[in-house]
């Protein structure tokens, strides 16, 4: 299988400079010819462990860390709110 | 003797009868630090007020006559992956250079709640990717048995300080090793705990369903009295198992009759051939000891890596999209519109392997790829786990080398990310299968480099790995002892 560096980069938000291409695809491609020689495995099927139900917690009302806390270590903050750039066109 | 080279459970023996305080003993330790941290530079913070200040509060609390845990003012290291509020936690990434978390780990709620001195935050591979310690942003940590040798990874720093007696006990996580092969490597004992026994809890997440935090130490008691402190049912964490943990100990002293599987594809090629003579002549020691040994197959071994390379990095490619630039750590000096800042955020902030790992993520998830890979890959986790389930039909612990060598050279395999999946061919199939695994040294190779001999048991089965270590290492000397460090 070939892997497109620049499509999966772009997937990944990723931006791989011009002159890194080459080692990348390099890198990325005798990753990809390692996770290949997996061999057929039609004989099984997925399936939920019933052994193990998740169990989710009460739904109640706890401690919670302050929103002075939690933008402590936000880039940009302005007003108590992250600062991105404009998301939406005029 | 200098009371940091005591082990953990000596250490709090000597403080519940009050020969020695906790304060002594965090001095000794930070005292060590500085003898030999130029050196093996296994720490990325030193929180040296904060120790001191919390052993003397132990201290006043023992002359209280209050009642203590055992692991009450012994000093522990943490993985920085691993989230202590207040304190840095960066996973030896550029992308949380400044990430102070506003919560603790659950175990680090657990270990504080039982008066640990915690000494600091130890390197490892950045967002603990990596068989070396060598993709940290911060750092290269060096093996204290050999200063031009990686300690292995991910976990790297809290081996090799424990190895180096710049602490008694460490946690760590293990994806696919990352416990194991670097207690192997560094010559200390290293336990990845049963998938489930000890929640995640503020652990920063690569494989959420193959990581797990487990303890190292420099015998298998310290690593006892550590996974006793660490384990139990986690609200925050749904994955977490609810089962009723006893107290672990380590002090078997019976083992005949006990039932040894032996896969021989762990003993084939690419194993180097003096660590497989290590590892055998530990086996023949415990059958000189009455244990009945018998050779069995676990034929998909040999596939186990791709298997696990694109389950982990499938997780690891959604797990890491939250770090975008936003919320917490790196952003970006200059862009231009959102998805310049992410795409600019991201690739000045990842170092290459993660940047590698993110990628094949995302390709074995794409659309067209999804069936080929991914879901090829959850099967063949299926039929691992099925294959371990029939083999402990047959034997009660499985035994096999920890990494298929010992201790590679700074920079051997940096180079070239294949053969450094490599060093993970024993220890993945483990963490597909959710089954615990403990590596205890087994002698040394002509380099004199240690040796690591691993033991598999069935879920939830700790305690039995705890026996069959213990009576190993007891047959072979007792407790490591803190390795020479030339300063």
């Amino acid at each position: 299988m070939n892997i497109d560096i620049k499509k999966v980069a772009k997937l990944s938000r990723l931006k791989i400079s011009e002159q890194d291409i080459p080692k990348f695809e390099r890198d990325m491609q005798s990753i990809v010819d390692m996770v290949d020689k997996l061999p057929d495995v039609s004989d099984l099927t997925l399936s939920l462990d019933r052994n193990d139900p998740m169990v989710l917690r009460e739904d109640v009302i706890g401690a919670s860390v302050k929103r002075t806390d939690m933008l402590k270590n936000a880039p940009q903050v302005e007003a108590g709110c992250f600062v991105v750039p404009k998301v939406v066109e005029e | 003797m200098n009371l940091y080279e005591l082990t953990a459970t000596e250490l709090s023996k000597k403080l519940a009868s009050k020969d020695c305080s906790a304060v002594e003993a965090t001095k000794s330790v930070f005292d060590r630090i500085e003898e030999v941290e130029g050196k093996v530079e296994a720490y990325l913070a030193v929180t040296k007020e904060e120790a001191l200040n919390k052993a003397k509060e132990v201290d006043e609390k023992r002359a209280k006559g209050e009642a203590l845990s055992p692991i009450a003012g012994v000093p522990i290291g943490i993985k920085d992956n691993i989230c202590t509020k207040g304190v840095l936690t960066t996973c030896a990434s550029k992308m949380l250079y400044s990430f102070v978390p506003p919560y603790n780990a659950t175990v680090i709620d657990k270990l504080c709640s039982q008066d640990m001195v915690m000494t600091g935050k130890l390197n490892m591979d950045e967002f603990a990717m990596g068989s070396s310690c060598e993709n940290s942003y911060f750092k290269k940590t060096k093996n204290p048995h050999n200063l031009s040798c990686v300690p292995g990874g991910s976990s790297g720093g809290s081996a090799a300080a424990v190895a180096a007696g710049e602490v008694f006990l460490s946690l760590g996580s293990d994806t696919g090793g990352s416990i194991r092969m670097p207690a192997s490597y560094c010559g200390i004992v290293g336990l990845k705990p049963t998938y489930g026994s000890v929640s995640r809890y503020g652990l920063v997440a690569f494989a959420s369903s193959l990581d797990q935090i487990g303890p190292f130490g420099r015998c298998v008691e310290d690593v006892a009295m550590l996974y006793s402190a660490i384990c139990g049912r986690d609200e925050n964490d749904a994955t977490s198992v609810i089962c009723k943990y006893p107290r672990f100990t380590a002090n078997c002293t019976d083992i005949r009759g006990l039932r040894i599987g032996l896969p021989k594809e762990y003993f084939g090629e690419g194993v180097d051939a003096e660590v497989k003579k290590a590892v055998t002549a530990a086996v023949s020691e415990l059958e000189k000891a009455g244990a009945v040994v018998k050779q069995i197959s676990l034929p998909s071994t040999d596939n186990a890596l791709s298997a696990y390379y694109i389950i982990s990095s499938a997780e690891a490619s959604s797990n890491l999209a939250r770090f975008d630039g936003v919320k917490y750590g790196y952003r970006t000096e200059s862009f231009d519109g959102l998805i310049d800042m992410y795409e600019k955020t991201r690739s000045e902030g990842f170092g290459d392997e993660v940047k590698r790992r993110i990628m094949l993520g995302t390709f074995v998830l794409s659309s067209g790829y999804y069936d080929a890979y991914y879901k090829k890959a959850k099967l063949f986790q299926k039929r691992i786990s099925l294959e371990f389930e029939e083999a402990f039909k047959g034997c009660d612990i499985i035994i096999t080398p920890t990494a298929p060598d010992t201790a590679f050279k700074l920079g051997e395999k940096v180079s070239d990310p294949v053969k450094m999946y490599a060093s993970d061919i024993c220890t993945v199939t483990v963490n597909i299968a959710g089954l615990p695994a403990i590596s205890v040294p087994c002698g040394k190779d002509s380099k004199g480099l240690p040796v690591g001999m691993q033991i598999i048991g069935a879920k939830f089965t700790e305690q039995k790995l705890f026996d069959v270590a213990s009576f190993y290492e007891a047959l072979t000397g007792g407790p490591q002892k803190v390795v020479h460090v030339p300063v």
